[in-house]
């Protein structure tokens, strides 16, 4: 493989592109591949096959020939509103999945990088927050702070926008109290019933990195889920 | 170290490329039966035998670096490999888990 591609792959991935990494087996060429990208005559006659293989995320030696595609898909985006002690663990443990990680926060001793190191934080409320940020279904909402003026603004940005993954710390009084708010905005039974609420999986600790892990399990169960159902 | 683990495979090859190391990616391109890494699972070596990430999360490893080493010195730039279900004679080189994979290796050039 010639370095200028694996340059190119470093820079897409960082960048967050979707694209795909072509080798032909038999002559050792390599290409990038993009939909409504020109491809080369070792690649385009496959091109229906590859962009198949590319929508379903499926890596893989292309069924008949001897094309091998490896896909680099966009990671999953994680927001997290809440400043708190469970989100420093939080980015711990992300640190070695494959998702982006931005934490908000409007209390700005809460939200400083000496805190945060390393991950993209912002200090203004959830809903001036969401204004500027463009957000989809390969979103993910972790609120950290069981206040309402902070975390409502954002779960109910999350439902609208169809976020695959939205989660709520706080007590099961806390989130009864929570769905009741939500109802009463205009949610469906359904839509509020998504909210993974108390969040995480029960795996019995109270400590903050068990909490913290808790979540990051279920996020994780939740997005495999996801890719499986794509796949189908 | 630490930065080490931090780091991506592509960026630790193109770090070894550019302190004037051969490197050589391996990638999983095909599996059957169990196997403990899905295809497009990476590694790479270099010519110091030096590798960084997992194809087959232990079984074939060292055969690979083998491989690639072997790769660098008859100067090809990219072979297929195979492994299948391991049996009593050559532990170091089969799959303990019964699955078979196949795995491509090929040289960085500039």
């Amino acid at each position: 493989m010639k370095l200028e591609i694996l340059n190119e792959i470093i820079q897409k991935k960082s960048s967050s592109q979707n694209f795909a990494l072509l080798t032909n087996l038999t002559n050792g060429n390599s290409e990038i591949f993009e939909f409504g990208k020109f491809l080369s005559n070792d690649f385009e006659s496959y091109k229906k096959q590859i962009e198949n293989y590319h929508s379903l995320k499926k890596n893989g030696v292309i069924d008949g020939t001897q094309i091998f595609i490896q896909n680099f898909t966009k990671p999953i985006e994680v927001i997290i509103v809440g400043a708190v002690h469970i989100a420093q663990y939080l980015v711990d443990l992300f640190k070695n999945l494959n998702f982006v990680i931005t934490i908000v926060d409007p209390r700005k001793f809460f939200i400083t990088a000496e805190r945060f190191p390393d991950v993209k934080i912002i200090n203004d409320w959830p809903e001036e927050i969401f204004k500027k940020l463009e957000t989809d279904s390969n979103n993910a909402l972790i609120t950290l702070t069981h206040d309402p003026k902070i975390d409502d603004p954002a779960l109910k940005h999350a439902l609208k926008n169809k976020f695959f993954y939205i989660g709520a710390l706080g007590s099961k009084k806390t989130h009864t109290k929570r769905c009741q708010r939500l109802k009463e905005s205009g949610f469906t039974q359904e839509e509020i019933a998504s909210i993974h609420g108390p969040i995480g999986i029960k795996l019995g600790g109270k400590s903050g990195p068990e909490i913290a892990l808790s979540i990051v399990s279920q996020l994780v169960l939740e997005s495999n889920k996801l890719l499986l159902n794509s796949k189908k | 170290m630490e930065k080490q683990i931090k780091r991506t495979i592509l960026e630790q090859a193109r770090d070894w490329f550019e302190s004037d190391r051969k490197v050589i990616l391996a990638r999983v391109i095909q599996t059957w039966g169990s196997s403990p890494c899905p295809v497009g699972s990476d590694m790479i070596v270099n010519d110091k035998g030096e590798f960084f990430g997992s194809v087959s999360g232990g079984c074939v490893e060292s055969n690979v670096i083998e491989e690639c080493l072997d790769l660098l010195k008859n100067n090809n730039s990219f072979k297929q490999l195979e492994f299948k279900v391991s049996d009593d004679n050559a532990w170091n080189v089969g799959l303990a888990c019964g699955g078979e994979i196949k795995i491509y290796i090929e040289k960085i050039n500039s």
